[in-house]
């Protein structure tokens, strides 16, 4: 089990500010109970140095919680706070494909600006107008029963729901 | 004969069978086998009940033949702590032989519950051929099967009312094991297979839900999306307990009014539990059954404090609320004044090893609850800070508490504001909580905290510690006192040989003990074990192997179970486990 969003992100961003004091709180606190540990008997602090939570990696048996919610957990730690649609794209006689998170997307024409950008080359969708006769390109996509289909007839909501990848294939094959 | 017992004969057999019905517990039954020979051989002959908390405790064999009409049995493996990753993979508990010896004595068995036992899918097999009566199955934290071996449970079980799979580790090998139930089969009343990996086949479960009718407990598993969810509850509108997978979707607008009409049928829904991954914007579509719910667990979901706390203001009716810390101390605040029938909290960690920013979940969220719910009775709570004053608090509000268990996540942590050991807190929690049975203690504790446990905790079945104490004489007022204790497991403490030793009479008188990385010798493990012939004491060196005869007394054990049994030492242990 694990988010079903496998895709990487760059950082751990958190979505409020935390109150200046309360963390500052919580590092004192984390120095004054090293103080402490120090402090106590003898007998107690080989184990207690055993267990140094700065130094080791995370204990595999600490906290106690279990297994499932430990490795679901772990899945999320590796996503951002926002949520991430990644998808491939690919062009027609391009071999590597790229991919794009939909959701970085407010609608059509932002998506068919970014990949303009993306594959150096103008493309159309049934969305945008036809002002120029010369795209070269058009967008495609693979809905969740497999049919290719041109991409901007349906409302940009449902075509999240349902999209799996894109494809910019050259306009006579249409 | 009975002479001295000749009163026993002015009632026919089935009369005293008939007043032994009553009796509630186990442990009265037990007590009435002791009193004559006749009442132990109709009390054996009419037993239909029988629960093995160590399934190494006894026999299979002998347990099937002093019991031969049992209809429903539970057996509990591996100690507690094997949850927590702390036993080694093969330490045991298998369920082989006790399937074998019940699939042979008890033909007729109805109800089989399992929990921490390693079950073969041969184990499902034989079951599910052998017991014509099958109604339930439940595994509880098992492993050892795959989904082939459900498919032959769905396939034989032709009166299965219930497969309840909790937390279970399943390989998946057989895709579509459900279309194993025949088209003839309409028995169901729950299915809870939450914790299973693979993808379900929508539209057979579809139909397994639609010609059942009594089915009132639906856990399904993986990820539902939206739609399918919709779909599924317009065909079971009976139901009482409904885990919805790892719930997700963005779809389109229209979608949200109709997950909001599917749950609004849903007029007996009591339990909601699974994982919200479609946001906080179909959240308000649970509203309307907001009310009904006396149980809610939206567990490893990331939904945050302000949409939580619309939610839980809603259930009036609470009496379980199982969430993550990301609920804070505004949502437990929210809690306390909506939910005044709650009678149990459990707060899991949504961070537990510090990586991300610090939730603002602390003591005050606890107390605040403590306060508001006087029916609270219940407690599971990870945070990262506590007070004894705190905890004196929650001891004054809450003197019903049954089961308190909290982790404080970083070991060590002192009294927040003092700086103090926590030692007040929790005596003033087992002083003032009479009816106390269950405790789980961390943060800084030193031996006092024990010193008042053993003293106060009458009622203590059950105590997990965890880096505290000071000395040997912590393990020793434990021991010595806590008069009902029956489950005692312990970490990294300084706790060693002498308060073993000393006490080991009341090993015998509990059902098992773990210590790991304490302060325990070899030597010490001998002399117990040669002392007490009816505990078997495994030591359990992942690394030593087969040579832990030859190690001398003085090296030291890291991992040690002692456990009471009338079976003598088991032959299934592998190599790195020695009983002593």
């Amino acid at each position: 089990m694990g988010g079903y969003c496998n895709s990487p992100s760059s950082s751990i961003d958190s979505s409020c500010d935390p109150d200046l004091s309360t963390s500052s709180i919580f590092e004192q606190r984390r120095d004054l109970s090293t103080e402490l540990r120090l402090g106590l008997s003898l007998s107690s602090s080989s184990l207690q140095h055993k267990y140094s939570h700065k130094e080791k990696d995370p204990l595999s048996d600490w906290p106690p919680i279990k297994p499932l919610l430990r490795s679901t957990l772990e899945g999320k730690a590796h996503q951002s706070n926002s949520e991430t649609f990644f998808v491939k794209v690919y062009m027609e006689g391009v071999p590597i494909g790229r991919k794009l998170d939909l959701f970085a997307h407010n609608g059509y024409d932002d998506l068919i600006k970014s990949l303009g950008h993306m594959f150096r080359t103008t493309i159309t969708c049934s969305h945008v107008s036809q002002v120029s006769l010369e795209k070269s390109h058009v967008l495609t996509y693979e809905d969740e029963e497999g049919d290719w289909m041109m991409v901007g007839d349906v409302p940009w909501e449902l075509f999240l729901s349902t999209v799996k990848k894109l494809k910019i294939t050259k306009v006579e094959k249409c | 004969m009975d002479r001295a017992f000749s009163w026993v004969a002015a009632f026919p057999d089935e009369v005293w069978e008939h007043t032994f019905s009553f009796l509630p517990t186990d442990a009265d039954r037990n007590a009435v086998a002791l009193v004559c020979r006749s009442w132990h051989r109709i009390e054996r002959l009419s037993r239909r009940k029988i629960f093995v908390g160590n399934c190494y405790a006894v026999e299979p064999a002998a347990a099937v033949r002093r019991f031969p009409e049992v209809r429903a049995a539970t057996i509990k493996g591996k100690p507690h702590f094997a949850d927590f990753n702390l036993t080694i993979t093969d330490w045991g508990g298998g369920a082989g032989r006790w399937i074998q010896s019940m699939a042979k004595g008890w033909p007729l068995l109805e109800e089989l519950r399992l929990k921490r036992m390693v079950v073969s899918d041969d184990c499902l097999e034989i079951a599910a051929r052998s017991f014509k009566n099958f109604r339930v199955l439940s595994l509880a934290s098992c492993e050892g099967f795959s989904t082939a071996g459900l498919a032959s449970v769905a396939a034989n079980c032709r009166n299965l009312k219930a497969l309840d799979l909790h937390e279970n580790e399943v390989e998946e090998n057989c895709i579509n094991w459900i279309s194993h139930f025949p088209e003839s089969f309409t028995s169901l009343v729950t299915l809870n297979i939450a914790c299973l990996d693979g993808e379900m086949n929508v539209s057979i479960l579809e139909r397994l839900i639609s010609r059942c009718p009594n089915l009132k407990t639906l856990r399904l598993n993986h990820v539902t999306p939206l739609e399918k969810l919709v779909g599924l509850l317009h065909r079971a509108p009976q139901l009482v307990d409904l885990g919805i997978g790892m719930l997700i979707g963005e779809g389109h607008p229209g979608l949200f009014s109709k997950l909001e009409s599917a749950f609004a049928h849903l007029k007996h829904l009591k339990n909601l539990s699974g994982i919200w991954e479609a946001g906080p914007l179909y959240l308000p579509a649970i509203y309307s059954i907001c009310e009904g719910l006396t149980a809610l667990h939206l567990c490893d979901s990331s939904i945050q404090t302000p949409e939580l706390s619309k939610v839980v203001s809603r259930c009036k009716n609470l009496q379980q609320l199982w969430a993550m810390d990301l609920i804070e101390d505004d949502g437990l605040i929210a809690v306390a004044s909506s939910c005044k029938l709650l009678r149990e909290l459990r707060i899991f960690p949504s961070d537990p090893h510090g990586l991300a920013q610090p939730v603002y979940l602390t003591q005050y969220g606890l107390l605040a609850v403590s306060s508001g719910c006087v029916m609270l009775e219940s407690v599971l709570y990870f945070c990262r800070q506590m007070t004894n004053s705190a905890l004196l608090a929650i001891a004054n509000n809450c003197p019903n508490l049954t089961c308190f268990r909290l982790c404080i996540i970083e070991p060590y942590t002192p009294d927040y504001i003092t700086q103090e050991p926590l030692d007040a807190g929790f005596g003033a929690i087992v002083e003032l909580c009479k009816d106390l049975r269950r405790l789980s203690i961390s943060g800084l504790l030193t031996d006092r905290v024990f010193k008042t446990i053993g003293a106060s905790a009458n009622r203590l079945e059950m105590l997990s510690v965890a880096f505290a104490g000071d000395t040997d004489a912590g393990l020793h007022y434990i021991l010595s006192g806590c008069k009902k204790l029956r489950k005692l497991e312990i970490r990294d403490c300084p706790f060693g040989d002498k308060a073993l030793l000393d006490n080991a009479d009341k090993l015998e008188a509990m059902r098992s003990l773990w210590m790991s990385s304490c302060s325990v010798t070899l030597g010490a493990c001998r002399l117990l074990a040669k002392k007490m012939p009816r505990l078997n004491v495994e030591v359990i060196d992942e690394n030593g192997g087969g040579s832990l005869e030859s190690w001398p007394d003085d090296c030291h054990v890291e991992k040690l179970y002692i456990y009471r049994t009338i079976a003598g030492p088991r032959t299934d242990a592998p190599p790195f486990v020695l009983t002593v």
